[in-house]
């Protein structure tokens, strides 16, 4: 990955230790990933598929996690951290509850994909990798979704949108930055 | 034709939603409700609903269909589901609204056997798909499902099975094209006993979604061959690495795996024999790079998918060390049909070195788009235009991207090639994964590059210098070219760069992120070249370049919005004034112009391009202050002669006069000055006062100018003293026809005639005339046929309609005066018959070929020769220069002069030549462009600035236009004299908008202009 990735990287690592600060929170995070790690043996070869599942269960890796799943598949923290970086798939910080993703693939590049984008970003008020303020929506760009006939596409949660244009991103995505404006 | 289903229920009258991601998207689950709730209701007995994968035409979804006719519903909404059951599944009567429609014909077509689309596929890998649920193991059994595996179990062995894949021809459909069953073999040698069968299913391409149908529509055939590839190289235990993009084919693979399991296909003994596998499913976490077979099985052990060395390759140290092949997901769907009809059968099918068939995921600018599985061999314009129906909106093919990030372009001078590995590799690019982007003239190829770069560049693991920081330079230096910030010698470093990555690269990733950029260096180079020396980007694409698309695009830049504007405030003289700013010929252009800007206009990609030129002469009609503007610059002391008074030489003179302040003289041979402007444009395009007016305002700059004197050499101007010479004479003779019989009275050159009626000669064209060609001078000579009292005028064309160069205004308004048009024809000899001419014509028709300019080539068609009578012929089949050799300038073969594309010299110093002279005949616009270059060029010779920079007009502040919500209007078309009685004169046909339609028309503008300059 290119070296400005890699600084952004260390970033998200460095404000994943800041995560858990109530010890609610922290009880939380330790049983759920305890339930999560009850259905696996132990293996080096699920690594990705238990952070996946964690990822699933909370929306990002908190530190906690990622210290109790390296002891439990027996590799090095720094191991397993390169291992969430590498993919994009990872997150080290909470995300926004609902997922947009924007396509980037070449199908929705050539029809426009990128104006989808520009509007989403507009709309929302954020950046590709970046969360709303009240978390509740989380911008990505994803390579290809492969709904490539119905370009350009979008998804939110999983949930593909296809032949998009401007005026539909409006249909789909409150306007943040009219409620920004709106707080008193 | 059976359906695959229809062992499943024989008598019955099934339904089958698609339930694919594609059509699930647009609620295709809530369409199945429906119908299975109206059925109900309905308390029809004999009408069963299910759910199928992918049909692979996911643009025309929801899709239903309905078996055993094989009716074919697009667009389905939940809404329909009654109409279908009341009108169609009890009435009998299918609902034909929801029928599919040909993008060519317009044409309703009921059942899928007689779509184009699917037609001339020929569905191996597919064959399931859309016509089995792929959640039910028994549809896929009474398929001939799992038989294949059963035939390789019980009677065959390991050796005998590779033997038969080898045999076949089959090469890996993941892109690499190696032998398959070569590469089991490689593996079945080493010894085990533990072995793993892995099945590539990450399919990160952008514009590849084959994988995803085939896993979704049919999991199970990609099982079977899984199992039988295991069995082929000894092992007992499968992964499938799936991209975790692909919720719904995980989902259906873990399904169709359990129920492989409960029947006994996967698990202990398979079949009854001593052969056990498990196939396990990985889900990828979002890297590129895992595609690749090194970084996928690393993923697999739990580490970071970085590629790793090879030799060794997997087979011999594959996963956790043990042998491993890996396969695609379509090699693996060929097998079980492979095995089934055998291998000789499947070699029968594709050509030379590339057997079988391929899927394409055929996107972009293109009508039918979707999953198109074809032998290979099959020629690129069978895909594009008898599949795929061919480019939408009337635009122009440009190239079609083959193989993803890691393939190249092909240009229109491919479309008759076979696509094999071994044709594409040659031009430069790949098969690949399959993915078929088509690209049309609005999209730029610098931009492509860019796009697949940027691509490359994320998903870099990092590993190798060259491609973690040479894909980095190479777009950085390919953004600047695309913000216009492209410095010479750019496009060379791109290609020494790309070879370096390419060469220090470990993996695929690496070795192929040059190639877009390579491929579309060497087949678009002119285009970076554009982007670089002139900042223009033909596309209109490029935002760091770009603003406003029709500015961009006209040759000389005239700013359409902000007279657009003008109009909507009520200020006709600015509006006038603006476009004077750019050009001397505001008239000219606003009646007669070809509008290259309303080809970009971004309106035009919603509904229809603003009406810019009608906008231009509506200003021109509308304003009162006409009169020319006072001289400004100071004499120079220079003298400059211009040959030729047509737009090229006029602009150029008004220019080096004015702001050049040299003694500028313009020499004419004809007897009146306009150049084509005034002989080949007839007046009822541009009436002759009007052409006058625009004349006399270049005139009052400082012009002189002298008609009806011939200059014949150089040598005689440099004795009179001009310091320089620009020769704009324009593109005059008439091409000829080259058949028997030309020179016989009556057969009057297009051009000449025109010409004739221009100068006022009397021309006489009898009643029955044929004009030979399908260009504006084409329709111009018909319409002034018809004025000249012909009452019966036929256009002879040798291809259609569809294809005619003539401004499509001119053929409609033509057709309304009554002119007749024999498409597909074309003269082969002229004969005296009696005091008639006979036209003997052959009959053409469109071939399969496509010729350089993308278009079909006609192809005579023997025997079917007809013969029609007239009273004058006349050619107006193009034009040629036709200088005389006493000018000493250097000229091309067919007599264009040679100049210098960025100055416009001669190889005679101080000479210079533009407008149709050099380039052939072209339009009005680009004379003037030429014109504008020509001045600048001489003014620096002559040792001023070379700036030709008018400001009639304070910049305003531009006001952020709110687009009003509704009331989309339609672009108005402009007000035309009655065909009947406009025939009967020479007046000018268009009428001009009145003040209400124009202001509608400007409520239609985008204002590109206005739009935020992002550079990114």
């Amino acid at each position: 990955m290119s070296v400005n990735e890699l600084g952004t990287k260390s970033q998200k690592a460095d404000a994943a230790i800041d995560t858990a600060t109530s010890t609610e929170q922290e009880v939380k995070i330790i049983s759920g990933t305890e339930k999560i790690l009850a259905g696996f043996k132990g293996d080096k070869s699920e690594a990705i598929p238990i952070l996946q599942h964690v990822q699933q269960a909370f929306g990002y890796l908190p530190r906690l996690s990622m210290e109790r799943i390296a002891q439990f598949v027996k590799v090095p923290e720094c191991t397993l951290f390169g291992v969430a970086t590498f993919y994009a798939q990872f997150k080290l910080t909470p995300t926004g509850k609902n997922l947009v993703r924007v396509c980037r693939g070449t199908a929705c590049h050539v029809k426009g994909g990128s104006s989808i984008l520009k509007e989403v970003e507009k709309r929302l008020g954020i950046k590709p990798g970046q969360n709303t303020p009240d978390m509740e929506y989380a911008l990505e760009t994803v390579a290809c979704i492969g709904a490539c006939a119905l370009a350009p596409t979008m998804t939110i949660n999983n949930e593909v949108h296809g032949e998009m244009t401007a005026k539909k991103v409006a249909e789909f995505l409150p306007d943040k930055m009219e409620e920004k404006h709106e707080k008193p | 034709m059976k359906s695959p289903s229809d062992n499943v229920f024989p008598k019955q009258v099934k339904v089958l939603v698609c339930q694919g991601t594609g059509c699930t998207s647009s609620k295709s689950e809530q369409v199945r409700e429906a119908l299975e709730a109206g059925v109900k209701a309905a308390g029809l007995k004999d009408v069963v609903i299910d759910f199928t994968g992918c049909h692979g035409f996911c643009q025309q979804g929801p899709i239903a269909v309905v078996e055993p006719d094989g009716i074919f519903y697009t667009h389905v909404k939940p809404e329909d589901a009654a109409e279908i059951v009341t009108s169609h599944l009890a009435g009998g009567k299918p609902v034909e609204r929801l029928f599919y429609k040909d993008p060519v014909t317009g044409e309703p077509i009921a059942s899928y056997h007689k779509i184009k689309f699917y037609m001339k596929q020929q569905r191996l890998i597919l064959r399931n798909c859309g016509h089995i649920n792929p959640e039910k193991i028994d549809d896929y059994i009474a398929a001939d499902g799992y038989k294949a595996l059963q035939k390789v179990l019980t009677t065959m062995t390991p050796k005998q099975v590779i033997d038969e894949v080898k045999k076949s021809g089959l090469r890996g459909r993941g892109g690499a094209g190696f032998s398959t069953g070569m590469k089991w073999e490689l593996c079945a040698i080493e010894p085990g006993p533990k072995k793993y069968m892995i099945c590539n299913a990450d399919e990160g391409d952008p514009g590849a979604f084959m994988d995803r149908s085939t896993m979704e529509g049919d999991p199970h055939t990609v099982i079977e061959g899984l199992i039988i590839a295991a069995y082929a190289i000894g092992a007992d235990e499968g992964y499938i690495y799936c991209r975790a993009e692909y919720p719904l084919a995980i989902k259906r693979l873990y399904i169709a795996i359990q129920q492989a399991e409960e029947r006994g296909y996967l698990g202990e003994k398979i079949c009854g024999t001593n052969f056990s596998m498990k196939i396990h499913v990985k889900e990828g976490a979002g890297a590129f790079v895992c595609g690749e077979e090194t970084a996928l099985m690393a993923s697999i052990e739990g580490r970071r998918g970085m590629p790793s060395p090879r030799p060794p390759f997997p087979a011999q140290s594959g996963l956790w060390g043990k042998p491993s092949t890996i396969n695609n997901v379509k090699s693996l769907a060929s097998i079980p049909v492979i095995l089934n009809k055998g291998a000789d059968w499947y070699a029968s099918i594709g050509t030379g070195k590339s057997k079988g068939t391929t899927v394409f995921a055929l996107t972009g600018k293109i009508a039918n788009s979707g999953l198109v599985e074809v032998p290979l061999g099959t020629k690129l314009r069978d895909i594009i235009f008898e599949i795929g129906g061919g480019i939408p909106k009337g635009k122009k093919f440009k190239a079609v991207q083959t193989g993803g990030p890691s393939g190249g372009c092909l240009p229109a001078s491919f479309l008759n090639s076979s696509v094999d590995y071994e044709t594409l590799a040659q031009a430069g690019s790949i098969i690949g994964s399959g993915g078929m982007v088509v690209l049309d003239e609005d999209n730029c190829m610098v931009d492509m590059a860019k796009y697949f770069l940027s691509f490359t560049q994320l998903e870099s693991c990092g590993k190798c210098i060259q491609c973690r920081w040479g894909t980095k330079q190479m777009l950085d230096v390919l953004t600047d070219i695309t913000n216009g910030k492209g410095r010479p010698g750019d496009i060379d470093f791109l290609l020494e760069l790309s070879k370096a990555v390419a060469v220090g690269s470990r993996c695929g990733l690496g070795q192929t992120a040059p190639t877009p950029v390579i491929s579309t260096i060497r087949y678009f180079r002119d285009e970076y070249e554009q982007h670089v020396k002139k900042h223009h980007c033909p596309a209109a694409v490029c935002k760091g370049i770009v603003t406003a698309p029709c500015t961009h695009t006209c040759p000389a830049n005239v700013d359409v919005p902000r007279y657009i504007r003008a109009i909507s405030d009520g200020d006709i003289e600015k509006g006038l004034d603006i476009i004077r700013e750019r050009i001397p010929f505001p008239a000219v252009c606003g009646y007669v112009c070809v509008h290259p800007c309303e080809s970009r206009c971004r309106r035009g990609q919603l509904d229809q391009a603003i009406a810019i030129r009608a906008l231009k002469g509506y200003i021109y009609d509308n304003a009162k202050n006409k009169s020319p503007k006072p001289k400004t610059a100071l004499p120079s002391g220079k003298k400059v002669a211009v040959v030729g008074s047509g737009p090229a030489g006029l602009t150029a003179a008004y220019y080096l006069a004015k702001l050049g302040g040299h003694a500028v003289t313009v020499y004419e041979a004809l007897p009146q000055a306009g150049g084509m402007m005034r002989v080949g444009i007839p007046r009822y395009r541009l009436p002759a006062d009007v052409l006058d007016a625009e004349i006399n305002y270049i005139k009052a700059a400082g012009v002189t100018v002298m008609t009806g004197v011939k200059i014949a050499t150089i040598e005689e101007l440099k004795a009179q003293g001009y310091d320089a010479v620009f020769l704009a004479v324009g593109s005059h003779n008439g091409s000829k026809m080259r058949v028997p019989g030309e020179e016989l009275p009556g057969v009057v050159d297009g051009v000449t005639m025109l010409r004739d009626v221009a100068l006022g000669k009397k021309v006489t064209v009898g009643s029955r005339v044929a004009v030979v060609g399908g260009g504006n001078s084409a329709m111009d000579a018909a319409r002034t046929s018809r004025r000249l009292g012909a009452k019966e005028v036929t256009v002879i064309y040798r291809r259609t309609q569809n294809e005619m160069p003539a401004n499509a205004e001119e053929v409609q308004e033509a057709m309304e005066e009554g002119i007749k048009f024999e498409f597909l024809a074309n003269p082969s000899r002229i004969d005296k018959n009696g005091s008639s001419l006979r036209i003997t014509c052959v009959r053409m028709r469109l071939g399969d070929e496509i010729d350089e300019s993308g278009r079909r080539r006609p192809v005579i068609m023997e025997g079917a020769d007809f013969e029609k009578d007239f009273d004058t012929v006349i050619p107006a089949i193009g034009q040629v220069t036709d200088l005389s050799p006493a000018i000493t300038v250097d000229r091309a073969k067919n007599g264009n002069i040679t100049a210098n594309p960025d100055t416009l010299v001669t190889n005679i110093t101080g000479v210079y030549a533009g407008g149709d002279a050099v380039t052939g005949p072209d339009s009005v616009i680009r004379a003037i462009a030429a014109g504008r270059l020509a001045a600048e060029s001489i003014d620096k010779y002559l040792g001023g600035k070379g700036n030709i920079e008018e400001k009639f007009t304070t910049p305003e502040k531009a006001e952020p236009y709110v687009a009003e919500e509704g009331g989309v209007e339609k672009r108005q078309e402009i007000p035309l004299a009655n065909a009947a009685t406009r025939v009967k004169n020479f007046n000018r046909t268009e009428l001009g908008y009145t003040k209400a339609l124009a202001e509608t028309e400007c409520s239609r503008c985008l204002r590109c202009d206005l739009e935020e300059r992002d550079e990114d």
